[in-house]
């Protein structure tokens, strides 16, 4: 045994080298004689003069392979979502370990007193970010949105909030080019000034193309917008198998691969080197009622084989992790989620996004953050293996022991007592008699307790008093022009 | 019931368009009665189509296409129907609200309502209330559908029902709503008619409406 050092990482593998050759020449071929529907007439002039074949007045753009390798050319191998605390950064590296984020985007919440199902509401916003802030299994944090804030500028509101609740990296959702606009110049003012947001980026932001094949005017603004600003994008490619994809696998990977590469141009042609990462988000939907679902197995192997794919191009991968279609934090809820993460990260995703949403993203739950905070940690420790070198095969140790002794009092077992096991915060693991003791408790009451206590004692990192007041003046100027 | 209409039940069942239309021309020329040939052929094809679909043997695009094979005999019925004085369930303009580009859902709704044999009047997407009002005041409809899937959206549904109020529509047609983030609470809270929380279930509630059953 000459080999020290970790163990490889696992990787699912669904697609031979031949067969992603196969759909990277579909995407090419679907580029050039479909092409894509782009809302945007300044999206469609740039690919017009790079060299595109557009119908100005069907709006069609069909882009030629050539335009295609340019754009993988110069998109990058990795970038870092960084934190407004440094320690707090995601560097998103091909191939690398996973972070993860909450679902975003949930309208309603199950309440953590009550657990009566109702609208999220602004102060659940504050609860919500507070509680991620202290989840170590949630590395970055995506907007939810109260529906009692004011409709015009609720997006610069919750980034207002996610600043204050949050030094985590953040990631946005804009409603408009104009309010994608304000939120960039906060988050300037945040991380000091533009070009120190240029070089620690401490928002990101998802963009998705309107499956099939159509790219919106506000996805092509904040594609622009990303690269004038340095900000890692998502090109979030969803499809709903049987809706608006194809109902094969394989056509519905098809499909968003092509919407991917696509999103690469638009953002290379805006701005050559701009950070993304390829979003496969591919969605099913339920041919007996048309509901998109997020929790059914084929997603996990879509998604995987997005993952592949993102592999073959050399960009950083975000999938869905914990995800289910489930009306609560219940036992489907779990299984699904489960399955799920672990599926996205052994793929090789370097984003697991998904904590706390159920019920098509729809609703966020306290208890469902907390427990997939543990979920999200067990993929961690999945993908993570482990050192493997003579001292660690234990030959020695083994030798000693020798047959039908134990490891218990072993100097070996001393000392690497620490660091060989994940320690889960959730799961109960002692006897019977001594859960009865304590109140006979499930993992649900015992991450509704987490929750509340997190919420009565976590203290956010605040922002400096003069960043806040400055973020306060281009708030209060920014409603006022968007109203 | 003759050979033809079951084999224009087995044919609708399976969506074979082309079938069902010249097995309606045929019984029509063979001087079977337009509304017996709906009912008998048609209607009560559809209706083994709904049975199997909500027991889960039947998915939805097999269930358009039977809608769609309906629709055919339906064309060729038609003229006598109208001589008869029979009309179709009732005129739908439809579409997603101001804002809100998506459209997959409202898409389904309306496929699914034309295949229960409502005339559908599609607006599209990012539909503004003047737009509703000026599609109803000219197709003379009696329903209006809308679909949203943004809560920042979800409050164009108000508007356009109040505006329809105010164009003295009110009492011409019935509201219906629906989208993911949608519930039946909020439709009542801003005056909707009903609430259809799928677009199976959109087609039930969409006949009570009109008074079909």
């Amino acid at each position: 045994m000459t080999d020290a050092g970790n163990t490889k990482k696992p990787l699912i593998r669904y697609l031979s080298d031949d067969q992603v050759e196969q759909i990277h020449a579909g995407s090419l071929d679907l580029l050039e004689k479909t092409g894509i529907e782009v809302d945007h007439e300044g999206g469609l002039q740039a690919l017009a003069d790079a060299g595109a074949h557009v119908d100005f007045t069907s709006k069609r753009a069909r882009i030629p392979r050539e335009l295609v390798f340019q754009g993988l050319e110069t998109v990058p191998d990795r970038f870092t979502l960084a934190a407004r605390n440094p320690d707090k950064d995601c560097p998103l590296v091909p191939g690398g370990r996973p972070y993860s984020r909450n679902g975003g985007g949930a309208d309603f919440t199950i309440d953590l007193e009550t657990g009566e199902f109702r609208p999220l509401l602004h102060a659940d916003v504050k609860d919500y970010f507070k509680l991620m802030d202290a989840l170590d299994g949630i590395s970055f944090i995506a907007p939810v949105f109260g529906q009692d804030m004011p409709v015009i500028g609720r997006d610069i509101l919750m980034l207002r909030e996610a600043f204050a609740h949050t030094d985590k990296p953040i990631h946005l959702r804009a409603f408009t080019g104009e309010s994608l606009k304000y939120m960039f110049e906060m988050a300037a003012i945040v991380a000091g000034g533009k070009d120190a947001l240029k070089a620690r980026p401490i928002v990101s932001l998802l963009e998705a193309p309107i499956s099939p094949l159509k790219f919106l005017d506000v996805t092509v603004d904040a594609l622009w917008l990303c690269g004038e600003y340095g900000i890692p994008l998502d090109v979030c490619v969803m499809p709903i198998a049987g809706g608006t994809g194809p109902m094969t696998m394989a056509g519905n990977v098809q499909l968003l691969n092509t919407e991917f590469l696509a999103g690469v141009v638009i953002s290379q042609l805006a701005n050559p080197g701009a950070p993304l990462q390829y979003a496969p988000r591919p969605m099913a939907m339920d041919m007996r009622t048309g509901f998109s679902l997020a929790g059914s197995v084929e997603l996990g192997v879509m998604a995987a084989v997005g993952a592949q794919m993102a592999h073959f191009y050399n960009v950083p991968v975000s999938l869905h992790g914990p995800w289910s279609d489930s009306m609560t934090h219940d036992g489907q809820s779990v299984l699904e989620r489960t399955y799920m993460a672990l599926m996205a990260a052994l793929a090789g995703a370097n984003v697991l996004v998904g904590a706390g949403m159920m019920q098509q993203s729809l609703v966020i739950s306290h208890e469902q953050l907390v427990i997939d905070d543990e979920v999200n940690r067990i993929a961690f420790r999945a993908v993570e293996g482990f050192e493997i070198d003579e001292e660690r095969l234990a030959w020695d140790a083994i030798d000693r022991v020798g047959p039908g002794g134990n490891f218990v009092e072993e100097m070996h077992t001393l000392k690497f007592l620490r660091g060989e096991r994940y320690k889960p915060s959730l799961l109960y693991r002692d006897s019977r008699e001594a859960w009865e003791a304590a109140g006979s408790k499930t993992m649900l009451d015992r991450a509704k307790e987490k929750a509340i206590s997190i919420l009565e004692e976590h203290q956010p990192n605040p922002l400096p008093v003069d960043t806040s007041q400055e973020l306060d003046r281009l708030v209060a100027l920014a409603l006022k022009s968007l109203a | 019931m003759t050979e033809n209409l079951k084999q224009m039940q087995d044919d609708l069942y399976h969506g074979r368009i082309d079938e069902v239309e010249s097995a309606t021309r045929q019984a029509l020329d063979g001087g079977m009665p337009a509304q017996e040939i709906l009912n008998q052929g048609l209607i009560a094809g559809m209706d083994v189509v709904g049975r199997d679909f909500k027991n889960g043997d039947l998915f939805i695009p097999e269930v358009l296409m039977a809608a769609r094979a309906m629709h055919a005999g339906l064309e060729v019925l038609r003229p006598s129907l109208a001589e008869s004085g029979a009309s179709t369930l009732g005129k739908v303009v439809i579409g997603t609200v101001a804002g809100d580009l998506h459209d997959i859902g409202k898409n389904l709704v309306s496929m699914m309502l034309q295949g229960a044999g409502f005339e559908i009047v599609d607006l599209g997407t990012d539909v503004s209330p003047e737009q509703f009002v000026e599609a109803v005041r000219s197709e003379g409809a009696n329903l209006v559908g809308m679909s949203a899937l943004l809560t920042t959206t979800m409050p164009k549904m108000k508007t356009t029902i109040e505006a329809l109020a105010e164009a003295g529509l009110g009492n011409q047609v019935s509201v219906l709503v629906g989208g993911a983030p949608v519930t039946a609470a909020y439709a009542k809270q801003i005056g909707a008619d009903a609430y259809a929380g799928d677009a199976v279930g959109s087609v039930d509630t969409a006949r009570q409406l009109v008074g079909a059953e």
